[in-house]
C-alpha cells in the first residue's frame, strides 16, 4: 500500500512538472501566443484584442492557475480558430485512435508473442536465425515506409491487390461501421507489423530468461516436456515483464500512429495535434499535449502498478530487505 | 545465427581475419572489439554498412553526382538513367544527390543525440546511485516517472517554441534515450557501487566523483554502448517520423526522412522514388542493431577472452 501511495504521489508531481513545461514552451516563444496568432502583418490593435480575448495580459502565474484550474474541472479550453470546446474535439478524435490503436495492438500481440514464443521454443537453428532476421528488419522499418509499402500492396486504386480503402475515415464516423472498419485496417496493420517485431524482441528475451531458470528445471522435473513447462510456467513468469512492455506499448502507440494518421488521412488524435501546431492554434495545442502527457504518466503509473501486482516477489524482496 | 545473404559477396572481399596479434602494444581495446565484431558474419555486415554510411556522408560534403539545387522543370520525376542514377525528383533535382547528402544530416543527428543521451544517461545514473539517499531517490522515481513520455512528444512540445529543427530532434531523442539508458545501466551500476572495491576505494578517501569515474563508468560502459548503439538506429527512424510530421528536418535541408516525406505525396503517379530513402533508412537502423547486438557480445570481458588480454 505503501507503495501505491508514493508511486500515485510521484504521477502528481511528474504531472505538474510537466504542466509547467508545456506552459513554459508556449510562453518562451518569440513574441507572445497572440502575435503569433495573429499573423505577422496584423495591426497592433488586432495583437492586443487577441492578447486579452485570450487573457495573455494577465500575469503569468495567474495564467498557469486559471488554465489548472480549469483542466481540473475538466474544462480544458475552447479553441480560437473553431470555437469548439477543445474536449470535444478530442473525444472526436479519440473515437479514432483509439480503436485504431486497439487493432494496431491485437494484430502486435497476434504476431509478436506467438512468433516470440515459437522462436525461443524452436530447436532449429535455421528457424531460429529466420525469426531473428524477421524480428530484426520488422524493427527497422520506418512506419511511413511500411504504411506507403502496405498502400502499394493492398489499397484501392493503386495497389497490386487494391482490396482496401488506403485514405480518409468516414462523414459519419463509427454510425458507417464497416466502412469505418475497413478504413483502419491498413492502418492497423502497419502499426502492428512494425510494434509486433519488437514485441517479438521482447517476448523472446523474457522467455528466454526464463527459460534458463531454475523454475523451468523444476517444472521439468515434475513431469513436463521442455513445451509444456515453457508454456504454463515460462509464460506466467515472463507475464509481468510483458505486461510492463505492452502496457507502455500501447501508450506510445498514441504519438507513434501520428505519423500512420497522417498518411492515412484519419482523423485522429495525432494527426488532429500536428494540424493544430501547424495552424498555431497554440491555446488548443497547450491542452491537448497536457492531455497527452496525463495519458501517458497515467499509464506508466498504472503499468508499475500492475507489474508490481502480478509479481509478488517484488513485494516481498522489498519488505525483506534492508527497506 | 549467422545471416547468409546481403553480405554474403562482401564476405570475401576481405578475408583477413588474422589471428590475434596479443603481443604487440598496438592493439587497443577499441582494435580488439572491432576485430571481434569483424569476425562475426552479421558484424561483416554492420561494420560495412556503417563505413559506408561515414563514408558517403563524407564524401557528400565534397562531391555529388549533380548539384542538389540544379533543377530541371523539364525533366521532372525522370527514370533512372545514366544521367541521374536513381532519377529525379518533384523539381527535377537528382534523387541519388539528395540522398547522398541526406546521410551526413542523418549521421549528424544520430551521432549528436547519442552523445547527448549517453551524457544525460550517465548524469542520471551516477545520480541513482549516488550514496546520497535524497539524491538517488529523486532520480529513480523522477526516472520511472518521465519515462513513459515517448520522445514524438517531446518533440512536439519543443517544436511549439523552436519551430522545424534539427535541434529538436537532436534535444528530444537525447532526453528520451538518456532516461531509457539512465534505467537499463543502473542494475549494472549498483552491483558495482555496492561492491566491495567500491567500499575499499571509499574507505581509502576517495570522492564520489572518482569512484564514479574509476569504478561504476567501466562497469557500465559495455551495457551503455549496446544501448546506445540501438538508440541511434531509433534516431535515425525518429527522423523520418518527426520530418515527416513537419518538426523535424525543415524544408531545403537534405535528409533521408525529407527525401521520404517529399515523394509520399505522389506515391500513386511514382511509386519507386519512395523506394530508396525508406530502403536506405531500414538497412542502416537494421546495421545499428545488429551492430549493438555483436556488440553486447564481444564487449564483455567475461565472454571474449582476448579482451582480458589487452
Amino acid at each position: 500500500m505503501r507503495f501505491v501511495i508514493r508511486r500515485f504521489l510521484l504521477f502528481v508531481a511528474a504531472l505538474l512538472a510537466i504542466s509547467v513545461v508545456i506552459f513554459a514552451a508556449l510562453r518562451i516563444l518569440p513574441g507572445d501566443v497572440a502575435s503569433v496568432m495573429a499573423g505577422l502583418n496584423a495591426p497592433p490593435e488586432r495583437v492586443a484584442q487577441l492578447r486579452s480575448q485570450m487573457g495573455l495580459d494577465r500575469p503569468l502565474t495567474v495564467q498557469y492557475f486559471s488554465w489548472m484550474g480549469g483542466l481540473l474541472h475538466g474544462d480544458f479550453g475552447t479553441s480560437l480558430l473553431t470555437g469548439r470546446s477543445i474536449s470535444s474535439t478530442v473525444a472526436m478524435r479519440a473515437s479514432v485512435t483509439f480503436p485504431l490503436i486497439v487493432l494496431g495492438l491485437v494484430v502486435a500481440l497476434a504476431i509478436g508473442l506467438t512468433l516470440g514464443v515459437v522462436s525461443t521454443l524452436s530447436t532449429h537453428a535455421a528457424v531460429r536465425s529466420v525469426f531473428h532476421f524477421v524480428a530484426i528488419v520488422g524493427g527497422a522499418i520506418p512506419a511511413l515506409w511500411g504504411g506507403l509499402l502496405l498502400i502499394l500492396l493492398f489499397g484501392r486504386g493503386t495497389g497490386l491487390l487494391g482490396i482496401l480503402p488506403s485514405q480518409g475515415f468516414p462523414e459519419a464516423g463509427w454510425d458507417n461501421f464497416g466502412s469505418a472498419l475497413t478504413s483502419l485496417v491498413l492502418p492497423a496493420l502497419t502499426v502492428g507489423i512494425i510494434d509486433g517485431a519488437s514485441l517479438m524482441r521482447y517476448t523472446r528475451s523474457a522467455l528466454g530468461e526464463v527459460m534458463n531458470s531454475g523454475y523451468m528445471d523444476q517444472a521439468m522435473a515434475c513431469g513436463y516436456t521442455r513445451r509444456q513447462a515453457a508454456l504454463k510456467v515460462g509464460l506466467r513468469l515472463a507475464t509481468p515483464q510483458l505486461v510492463s512492455v505492452v502496457g507502455l506499448m500501447f501508450a506510445g502507440m498514441i504519438t507513434g500512429v501520428m505519423v500512420i494518421e497522417n498518411l492515412f488521412a484519419l482523423p485522429g488524435i495525432g494527426a488532429g495535434l500536428v494540424t493544430d501546431l501547424g495552424n498555431r492554434d497554440l491555446i488548443a495545442v497547450q491542452s491537448e499535449l497536457f492531455m497527452l502527457a496525463a495519458f501517458f504518466l497515467f499509464v506508466g503509473f498504472l503499468v508499475d502498478l500492475l507489474h508490481r501486482f502480478l509479481d509478488p516477489r517484488l513485494k516481498h524482496a522489498v519488505q525483506g530487505g534492508a527497506q | 545465427m549467422t545471416r547468409n545473404n546481403e553480405h554474403s559477396a562482401s564476405e570475401t572481399v576481405r578475408t583477413n581475419n588474422a589471428p590475434a596479434n596479443m603481443g604487440t602494444k598496438a592493439s587497443s581495446k577499441f582494435t580488439v572489439v572491432l576485430r571481434s565484431i569483424w569476425r562475426r558474419g552479421e558484424g561483416k555486415f554492420a561494420l560495412i554498412v556503417l563505413a559506408l554510411w561515414l563514408a558517403v556522408s563524407l564524401l557528400s560534403l565534397v562531391w555529388t553526382p549533380k548539384s542538389l539545387w540544379a533543377t530541371d522543370g523539364y525533366h521532372v520525376w525522370a527514370k533512372p538513367s545514366a544521367a541521374h542514377w536513381l532519377g529525379t525528383d518533384g523539381t527535377g533535382a537528382d534523387v541519388f544527390s539528395w540522398l547522398m547528402a541526406g546521410a551526413r544530416t542523418n549521421l549528424f543527428i544520430a551521432v549528436l543525440a547519442v552523445v547527448f543521451a549517453g551524457a544525460l544517461g550517465i548524469l542520471l545514473m551516477s545520480a541513482m546511485v549516488s550514496r546520497s539517499s535524497a539524491l538517488s531517490n529523486v532520480s529513480v522515481v523522477a526516472v520511472d516517472a518521465l519515462i513513459s513520455i515517448p520522445t514524438v512528444l517531446i518533440a512536439l512540445i519543443l517544436a511549439v517554441p523552436m519551430g522545424a529543427s534539427v535541434v529538436v530532434i537532436i534535444i528530444a531523442c537525447g532526453i528520451g534515450y538518456g532516461l531509457n539508458l539512465a534505467r537499463i545501466a543502473r542494475p549494472q551500476a549498483l552491483l558495482a557501487a555496492n561492491s566491495d572495491y567500491v567500499a575499499s576505494a571509499l574507505s581509502y578517501g576517495a570522492s564520489g566523483f572518482s569512484v564514479i569515474w574509476h569504478h561504476i563508468l567501466p562497469n557500465a560502459m559495455p551495457t551503455i554502448m549496446v544501448q546506445l548503439s540501438l538508440s541511434a538506429g531509433t534516431a535515425v527512424l525518429a527522423e523520418s517520423g518527426l520530418t515527416y510530421l513537419g518538426v523535424g528536418v525543415p524544408s531545403g535541408v537534405p535528409s533521408w526522412g525529407h527525401s521520404l516525406a517529399t515523394s509520399v505525396k505522389f506515391i500513386n503517379v511514382y511509386p519507386l522514388t519512395v523506394l530508396w530513402p525508406g530502403l536506405i533508412v531500414t538497412i542502416v537502423v537494421v546495421a545499428l542493431n545488429v551492430f549493438g547486438d555483436v556488440l553486447r557480445d564481444v564487449i564483455d570481458p567475461v565472454t571474449n577472452p582476448e579482451l582480458r588480454e589487452v
